[in-house]
């Protein structure tokens, strides 16, 4: 990176620490077009265990690039200190854009809650695990050890997304046995008292379920008890660790862009002459281009209309009492915007966001909705909130593993009124099953009727 | 392969995933063979094809969540499960390659006399004048050495040069004959009534494939195209490929015409392919005539491929009179093709394995 831009990313920095934001230190660094595509196959770090599905990612970010259908300008890595990636040959001022952009992720990543138990070290992490996987495969063979990728890779979602933010209480050791004397094998019999018989056998005593109470985090559950070499069930805990590293930036995709686009916004307009302000401009629009579910646009307009409307004091029960059209009217300056930000983008993830600040008022000025649709609004909002909750995928759940005490595993899909792809999720039932080794049934919603899938039945 | 790429860590599981379509390629090769709406242009450089049965299956829903505020419907990714189905993408040449190996079609090897001689540039002289990218500054720089030394203005402890006009020196291109070997392929269809738009549809697939083949071992192929029933006229690669039946059937008409068009491909500089695609429903007495002219054009040809078609009304006849009057002669390929299940067998026979 030249001196002038470094010069920018001080004086960006500074601006932003005295607009109120805080992060860790930032590194920027330039990289060419096949290094990005690379970092972005490999969800930001430069390096990740073998495995084909990135080289197909990759193919696809380079030749989207290639033809010109899409640039990444920049990739953040939520680590400490935060990583971040330029794309090489942007204009300077793209890039002194994409760096007041990435202070805003940076201080997003250190104040938002759900990013609270997600270790910042992930950069050493992803490079074990690269490492974990190598070993295994020049001890295993790659071709076994691909495989078992392959089949565990169609469960990495199976997991529960809240586990890094559960504290359970310790469990109760188990009952010590008393104390055996150590003597020649052949006394021992004599010597110390037969084991007590256990208490399973007791009469009326059931034996305790498994799991003893239905879990979502599948993964982990697999790596515990299913009957896997140590490095099979190694395999399964970095996958699920690595699923979970990235269930805070799903959840967040919406509102954490709108915040850094918020505050590039807010930190370079005011610095540039005209000439750049007309570039900034036409960036500014291809990045808030109302296509689709633009995380960018939809979360920015969201967090300026949250802060007008604590400025001008459009909150409380006396506006909420109002009928539509005197709300959109209301005003009664608090000037509480910005504070009222800064807790959005502590206390929110997209779900919580949306559900409270997407409003019919929203709707009807940004025109994702004419006036005469108004009474389809809770629907299609219940539709957007739907594909935002588990990141878009259906809630499953392990009941039993000793289904019928057959040893047989029992998951069922929490059905909400969308039926499940029969045929993909067949085909994972049948990895399941090859995982767990016994028959494998998921109760789910087939046509209206309840209906039990099952591989290996 | 992109610059710079091999160094990069993902190098190896980009080439991981090459090798794993290259295996799918191979085991689907059969099924491509009917599918060329993915491969477009005979002329395209890169084959994409979606590989769904290499996506990793997870539990999705099995339809869209509804399009919500008009913020993105079916297929927008922006957010939610951002599986996307694995497409393959190789050189057409490499796709071939793979289809060849599956198929196990024959390599076409150039006739003897079949190269030509095309020049060819490169930059292997030195001239005095040329575009400033060009200059050579060692050469350059050696002229101005040796002028600086015969004036005097040389100081070896100041050994400073200053090229002046006259020393300027410029890489040149000087030409160099290469040789190349080319080749030219000619399809004739039978038109007839008795063809059905069945019938025609496989006959076109073969075209296509053979035309690819035939381009893969000879970059510089040129391309004609004549339709025929009882008259034979010539038409455009489009106009073939949406031939629609006619009339009656001269299958000695389609011949005619093609030793007149090849005409213009002398043998000695071309690899000519000829090949005839018809239901073998003859007139009477046409036969012999198409017979005699065969005979005079197969020993001018790399192959004269003739497929017969089975047709509605059963097959002609043309088949085997071909096969007993030309047993044994070189060049001559022959398939019967009766329906999709077919085409690789025919492909192959065609294409002279």
């Amino acid at each position: 990176m030249d001196r002038e831009l470094r010069q920018w990313a001080e004086r960006l920095r500074e601006r932003a620490e005295a607009e109120g934001l805080s992060f860790p230190p930032v590194l920027f660094e330039e990289v060419t077009p096949e290094e990005m595509a690379m970092l972005a196959a490999y969800g930001g770090f430069p390096r990740r265990y073998p495995h084909w599905r990135w080289g197909s990612e990759y193919l696809r970010h380079r030749e989207t690039y290639r033809y010109g259908l899409g640039r990444i300008y920049e990739l953040v890595v939520n680590t400490h200190p935060v990583q971040a990636y330029l794309l090489r040959g942007n204009t300077p001022l793209a890039q002194k854009l994409v760096m007041a952009h990435v202070y805003g992720h940076a201080d997003f990543f250190h104040h938002n809650l759900a990013f609270k138990p997600i270790p910042k070290d992930m950069l050493s992490e992803m490079a074990h695990h690269a490492t974990y996987v190598e070993k295994a495969m020049e001890r295993h063979g790659a071709k076994a050890v691909e495989e078992f990728l392959d089949l565990a890779l169609s469960l990495e979602n199976l997991i529960d997304p809240h586990a890094p933010y559960i504290q359970r209480p310790q469990e109760e050791e188990e009952e010590k046995a008393p104390e055996r004397l150590r003597v020649r094998p052949y006394l021992d019999p004599f010597v110390n008292p037969p084991p007590e018989f256990p208490k399973e056998a007791e009469e009326g005593a059931k034996p305790k379920p498994l799991p003893p109470k239905p879990t979502r985090d599948i993964l982990g559950f697999l790596a515990r008890h299913a009957p896997l070499a140590p490095w099979q069930k190694g395999i399964l805990e970095i996958i699920r660790e690595e699923s979970l590293y990235y269930v805070p930036q799903a959840a967040t995709k919406i509102l954490n862009e709108g915040w850094a686009t918020y505050w590039h916004t807010r930190l370079l307009l005011p610095l540039l002459t005209p000439e750049e302000a007309v570039e900034f401009a036409e960036l500014q629009a291809g990045l808030l281009a109302p296509h689709g579910l633009n995380p960018y646009r939809l979360g920015y307009l969201l967090l300026q209309e949250v802060e007008e409307r604590y400025n001008k004091g459009r909150f409380g029960p006396e506006y909420e009492a109002l009928p539509l059209g005197e709300r959109l009217r209301y005003e009664r300056p608090t000037g509480e915007g910005r504070r009222k930000l800064f807790q959005v983008r502590t206390l929110h993830t997209d779900l919580s966001f949306l559900e409270e600040f997407l409003t019919p008022e929203f709707a009807l000025r940004q025109r994702l909705l004419s006036p005469e649709d108004l009474e389809t609004f809770p629907q299609a909002k219940k539709a957007l909130l739907c594909r935002l909750t588990n990141a878009g995928y259906p809630i499953v759940e392990l009941l039993d593993a000793n289904y019928q005490n057959r040893g047989e595993l029992l998951l069922v899909h929490a059905y909400e009124g969308v039926e499940l792809d029969l045929k993909k999720t067949q085909a994972v039932l049948e990895n399941l099953h090859r995982l767990w080794g016994r028959p494998v049934h998921l109760k789910t919603v087939v046509g209206g009727k309840e209906r039990l899938l099952s591989a290996g039945a | 392969m992109t610059p710079g790429e091999g160094f990069l860590p993902i190098a190896r599981d980009l080439e991981r995933f090459k090798e794993i379509v290259r295996g799918e390629v191979r085991k689907r090769a059969r099924e491509f063979l009917t599918r060329e709406e993915l491969f477009g242009q005979v002329d395209g450089r890169l084959v994409s094809i979606p590989l769904p049965q290499l996506e990793l299956p997870k539990i999705v829903y099995g339809e869209p969540l509804g399009e919500g505020l008009g913020l993105g419907g079916p297929g927008d990714e922006a957010l939610g499960p951002g599986g996307h189905i694995p497409v393959a993408e190789l050189e057409l040449e490499e796709f071939l390659d793979l289809m060849g190996e599956a198929l196990r079609l024959p390599r076409l090897l150039p006739k003897g006399e079949g190269e030509v001689t095309e020049e060819a540039f490169r930059y292997a002289t030195i001239a005095r004048k040329g575009p400033r990218g060009l200059r050579h500054v060692r050469r350059t720089l050696k002229e101005s050495l040796k002028r600086a030394l015969l004036t005097g203005e040389y100081r070896p402890e100041e050994p400073r040069l200053v090229p002046e006009r006259e020393d300027l020196r410029y890489k040149a291109p000087k030409k160099r004959p290469k040789p190349h070997a080319q080749a030219v392929v000619l399809f004739a269809l039978d038109v007839s009534g008795s063809m059905r738009e069945e019938e025609l549809r496989l006959v076109k697939t073969l075209s296509f494939w053979i035309t690819l083949w035939i381009k893969r071992h000879f970059p510089r192929l040129e391309r004609r195209y004549l339709l025929h029933d009882a008259e034979a006229w010539e038409v455009s690669e489009e106009e073939f490929f949406r031939a629609q039946e006619g009339g009656g059937t001269r299958l000695s008409s389609a011949l005619l015409l093609a030793e007149e068009i090849l005409k213009a491909y002398p043998e000695a500089f071309y690899n000519r392919y000829l090949y005839h695609f018809s239901d073998g429903e003859n007139w009477q007495g046409d036969t012999p005539i198409a017979l005699e002219a065969l005979r005079r054009l197969l020993p001018t040809l790399a192959l004269y491929g003739y497929a017969q078609v089975q047709g509605p009304y059963g097959q002609g006849r043309f088949l085997e009179e071909v096969r007993e009057a030309l047993a044994g002669q070189a060049g001559l390929a022959t398939a019967e093709v009766r329906g999709r299940e077919d085409l690789p067998t025919a492909l192959r026979h065609l294409l002279g394995g």
